[in-house]
């Protein structure tokens, strides 16, 4: 990506953005840019929405128009969006909380629904903007302010949920995996229906400050180190070993072109 | 080309010192007008963009940049006859 990208996509006026010290949005943010940038869509074209939380304020640093809309409803209002112009190309920016805990209804139906737009979920494990406290995709055991003795409840797999839901394509990579995660998301803007990357990134402030990775640079070896791509896992499983319970997969989960709506003729 | 970090930008994160194969970003020392330790960079004149952009014509590597969560790193091109401040040491 050169200078010109950022100075055509990025508001000037509003960087330095309000994200704390090492924060993965901001990366995502890049990655999202450069993806963008690569398809030729101009700035006229495209729209950017999202919800409430850390990552949904990522829209407001950007050209374009977006739409900042209300907690969880970020694909309610898209949704709409490309109903009315489905010429627009649509991008939703999305955190865990608000995709997979109040707006888990919207998701499953926009994915049912299968509508031409791409969804890229932050994923940083924590509500990190109302002050640290347990989202559904906070991993077993660990600390936040609702969870003060470790996290016990089954974690949500959004990419599985996706597939299951009938997205067209569903990935994860995280945010130190920048050139996996641009491929990813230039192949979510190309499919059409709905493409959903999910993206782990690093809260060093509300997640990593709790569960001993208080340095950015420790949190992302973390992701780094426990990122397991799909295709060893299938093959762990098939040779019937063991897989150890604190990775995550990574990897491109589903492509394929199921029926889509609002796609233009 | 000439690597540049915008000290207006940076927040001193330093994860640009953990992707870059030449390590050319090293965690810096001093603290800036804003209060925060900017990485400095060493040698950055072998930097893969730096040396080849021109002659390829796009962008090469580049991971320092889309790591970079605050839009600091950049690249800025260079005039071949500006005049350079040298240190002489005695």
């Amino acid at each position: 990506m050169s200078t010109e990208t950022y100075e055509k996509w990025y508001r000037q006026d509003r960087l330095p953005h309000i994200y704390c010290t090492g924060c993965g949005n901001g990366t995502v943010m890049n990655c999202t840019i450069k993806a963008v940038d690569a398809m030729g869509w101009e700035i006229d074209d495209t729209i950017f929405i999202s919800g409430i939380g850390c990552s949904s304020r990522a829209p407001g640093y950007i050209t374009t128009d977006s739409l900042h809309t209300t907690h969880g409803r970020a694909l309610a209002f898209a949704t709409g969006v490309k109903m009315a112009n489905p010429d627009l190309h649509v991008v939703v920016f999305t955190g865990d909380g608000d995709l997979s805990a109040i707006g888990g209804n919207h998701f499953i139906h926009a994915c049912r629904r299968n509508i031409d737009m791409t969804v890229i979920c932050m994923n940083n494990m924590i509500y990190g903007m109302t002050g640290g406290q347990g989202s559904p995709c906070t991993p077993v055991g660990k600390i936040s302010t609702t969870t003060p003795y470790g996290a016990t409840e089954p974690v949500f797999d959004l990419a599985e949920l996706a597939v299951a839901a009938g997205a067209n394509y569903a990935a994860r990579w995280t945010s130190y995996h920048v050139a996996e995660l641009i491929k990813a998301i230039g192949a979510g803007l190309e499919t059409p229906g709905l493409s959903f990357i999910e993206a782990m990134v690093q809260c060093p402030t509300a997640y990593g400050r709790r569960n001993k990775l208080r340095q950015v640079g420790e949190q992302v070896e973390y992701m780094r180190s426990h990122a397991m791509l799909l295709a060893k896992k299938a093959r762990l499983e098939e040779q019937g070993k063991e897989i150890p319970e604190d990775m995550f997969t990574v990897g491109e989960f589903v492509r394929r072109y199921r029926p889509a709506m609002g796609v233009p003729k | 080309m000439r690597l540049v970090i915008d000290e207006r930008r940076c927040k001193g994160c330093n994860l640009c010192t953990t992707v870059c194969p030449y390590h050319i970003f090293q965690e810096g020392r001093n603290l800036n007008e804003r209060g925060i330790i900017v990485p400095v960079l060493d040698r950055p004149e072998r930097c893969t963009n730096c040396r080849l952009r021109h002659l390829y014509g796009r962008q090469l590597c580049g991971a320092c940049q889309l790591i970079c969560p605050d839009q600091a790193i950049f690249w800025e091109e260079e005039d071949p006859y500006a005049t350079k401040k040298v240190v002489i040491e005695y």
